[in-house]
């Protein structure tokens, strides 16, 4: 697979197709991390295995990266996602872009989101490498197991969870920097004329904080959980944005990034539209 | 001959700091609350009991002793609107003793480091108020792995420097002990014994490159486009500044509302577009790979010709949290061994 990843790319190169690829590097032992090939004799660096955790996505709408011209970028099937909301929100270009996918086996990349993966396979990418076969369905209930988990403790257990979590916060902003979907320019954390957010790292910096980067994600988040994986101080920030991903579930039947065709829940007008104040 | 303490001596003489209210820091393993399978960190916290203690020289806590000394948020005066005047009120100074138990040498080492900026121009109240309370007792690592570059720094896995005493472990339960100060050996008083044991000295990481040919290419290659190249997947987070043990750059903002506030200090960190961003608009350092070339500078260059010490004990946190596994020793290796020819090329 590792293979025919390297031999497409190395096409790509050749024919002019793109000007880099953005992929996964080979790391001390036996870790990944993206890399960006942009001459055809690199595509040799290029890994795909189980240790290839990160969502690329979040580099497509970076001017360094942009500045290296037309891109070819991996994904698996989750980061698949954010392309689809990258693009419905008008942040990519599809045409200007090649999406190789790649399949993950059925051990997937062993991450805790994994569990609840319902397909292996990306489904709109240009080439597509590798297949995942024995993919499972997953319900509703499974996607949602760990939230549901957590909401069988009363209120005051959960406030004293989060105390306890975000109190370990640094605010080093690691969760935003790797969301393929925090891509404003300026983020309001970043706002100091007048502050919005405190910028200190304490309880209450913290939660106002994390509270806005879910809501400013809630319909949005497509369940990488890259924030949870780079979080150094390790909080499960999956939580706060499956929370989110449920309720726009249950209240209007959507999941972010998974049908190319449906309207975002934030950011789509209709007339019919069951609120009164909107239409 | 040396010295030892079991490690039974050593925690019975943590319960009783505890007991006398002081705090006591060391690593930890980060309970996690909830059972999600989530990978949870061993960080260095303040612990109940003497049972919570890591105390094997094997884990590297993920983040570093620096909060011990220098808070991520530290408030430093309040301040009332009263009328037409402005009241000002002091913070209390910190008071309460800190033993550190398990330290890393990596750790510790910064401190001195670190005792250079908080003195500089200025002589920082807390930060050294803090140094004074605390008395630091290190284990020397028993174990590496592939982030670790003490060496490459000029540092050890049992280098003493910051420490007040330094631990080998002999045995699982036993310890040579390496008295380096006397606050050190006032410390453990009466809990050791003398003993005709000495711990083997623990295997150190390889070195990974050499200070000279990185200070020649600081020296020369600030133009370099190595600096792009190996940089080009930073993703402009904090996380290697805020688990680094010398990263030391913070921010100083007012908070509060009409009625009054605080002003506090807060880390801040190089690799956040907003901390070189002018007011006009204008940014000096553009893009992530100018802000990584100033990590390096700063660390191995601009603090060494003012202080003469190396910002950087090599303990691999930067990596080990990064994201997308770049740190301090990736981008160093590259540049540490990229040809001479283009030195001088501009």
């Amino acid at each position: 697979m590792q293979n025919e990843l390297r031999q497409t790319c190395r096409r790509l190169l050749e024919e002019g197709t793109v000007q880099v690829v953005i992929g996964y590097g080979d790391g001390t032992d036996g870790q990944t991390f993206p890399t960006f090939v942009t001459r055809r004799d690199d595509v040799e660096r290029l890994v795909w295995n189980e240790r290839c955790y990160t969502n690329l996505a979040t580099y497509l709408t970076r001017p360094e990266i942009l500045a290296l011209g037309k891109a070819a970028i991996c994904v698996k099937a989750c980061d698949e996602r954010a392309l689809v909301v990258l693009e419905k929100e008008s942040q990519i270009d599809r045409s200007q872009l090649v999406v190789i996918g790649l399949a993950c086996s059925t051990d997937g990349v062993k991450q805790p989101k994994c569990e609840a993966c319902e397909n292996r396979t990306p489904r709109w990418a240009n080439v597509t490498i590798g297949d995942a076969a024995g993919e499972t369905a997953k319900t509703t209930a499974d996607r949602y197991a760990a939230l549901q988990a957590f909401m069988q403790k009363t209120p005051d257990e959960r406030m004293a969870y989060w105390k306890t979590e975000l109190a370990r916060c640094v605010k080093c902003y690691a969760c935003r920097q790797v969301c393929p979907l925090c891509y404003c320019r300026q983020c309001i954390a970043d706002k100091n004329r007048p502050v919005v957010i405190s910028t200190s790292a304490t309880l209450k910096g913290s939660f106002a904080w994390q509270i806005t980067r879910a809501f400013h994600l809630g319909g949005r988040c497509i369940g990488c959980d890259e924030c949870t994986r780079v979080c150094p101080a390790g909080i499960d920030l999956r939580l706060l944005n499956l929370s989110l991903a449920r309720a726009a579930e249950e209240n209007f039947n959507f999941r972010a990034g998974v049908d190319v065709e449906a309207e975002p829940i934030v950011g789509a007008y209709s007339e019919r539209d069951r609120e009164e104040f909107i239409r | 001959m040396s010295e030892t303490i079991t490690r039974g001596a050593l925690l019975q003489r943590v319960s009783v700091w505890i007991g006398g209210g002081k705090s006591v820091i060391g690593p930890r393993q980060v309970k996690p609350a909830n059972g999600s399978g989530q990978e949870v960190p061993v960080q260095y916290g303040r612990v109940a009991s003497a049972e919570e203690l890591l105390l094997s020289g094997d884990t590297r806590p993920a983040n570093s002793l620096k909060e011990f000394f220098f808070p991520r948020h530290e408030k430093l005066y309040g301040y009332q609107f009263k009328g037409r005047q402005i009241e000002l009120t002091d913070t209390e100074q910190p008071s309460t003793e800190q033993i550190i138990v398990g330290g890393r040498p990596c750790d510790a080492a910064a401190l001195p480091v670190l005792d250079h900026l908080f003195n500089w121009d200025y002589r920082d109240e807390t930060f050294n108020r803090r140094r004074e309370l605390t008395t630091i007792v290190t284990i020397a690592c028993r174990s590496f792995d592939s982030h670790c570059f003490c060496t490459s720094v000029g540092s050890s896995p049992v280098d003493a420097r910051g420490s007040d005493v330094l631990l080998l472990a002999v045995d699982a339960e036993r310890y040579e002990v390496r008295f380096v100060t006397e606050k050190g050996r006032r410390l453990l008083n009466g809990a050791t014994t003398t003993a005709n044991e000495n711990a083997t000295e623990p295997a150190a990481p390889p070195k990974r490159f050499e200070m000279e040919q990185l200070k020649e290419f600081l020296a020369g290659g600030y133009e370099r486009p190595e600096w792009k190249t190996t940089t080009l997947r930073c993703l402009g987070c904090g996380a290697c500044a805020y688990t680094c043990p010398t990263c030391h750059c913070f921010d100083i903002v007012d908070e509060g509302n009409a009625a009054g506030g605080l002003r506090a200090r807060n880390w801040d960190a190089c690799q956040f577009g907003l901390f070189t961003l002018h007011a006009s608009g204008h940014n000096p350092r553009h893009n992530q790979a100018e802000r990584q070339r100033q990590r390096i500078h700063h660390k191995f260059q601009i603090y060494p010709d003012k202080f003469g010490e190396t910002l950087c004990t090599g303990c691999g946190n930067c990596t080990r949290n990064c994201p997308v596994g770049l740190g301090v020793l990736s981008v160093v290796e590259a540049i540490a061994a990229a040809p001479r020819e283009n030195q001088s090329q501009k």
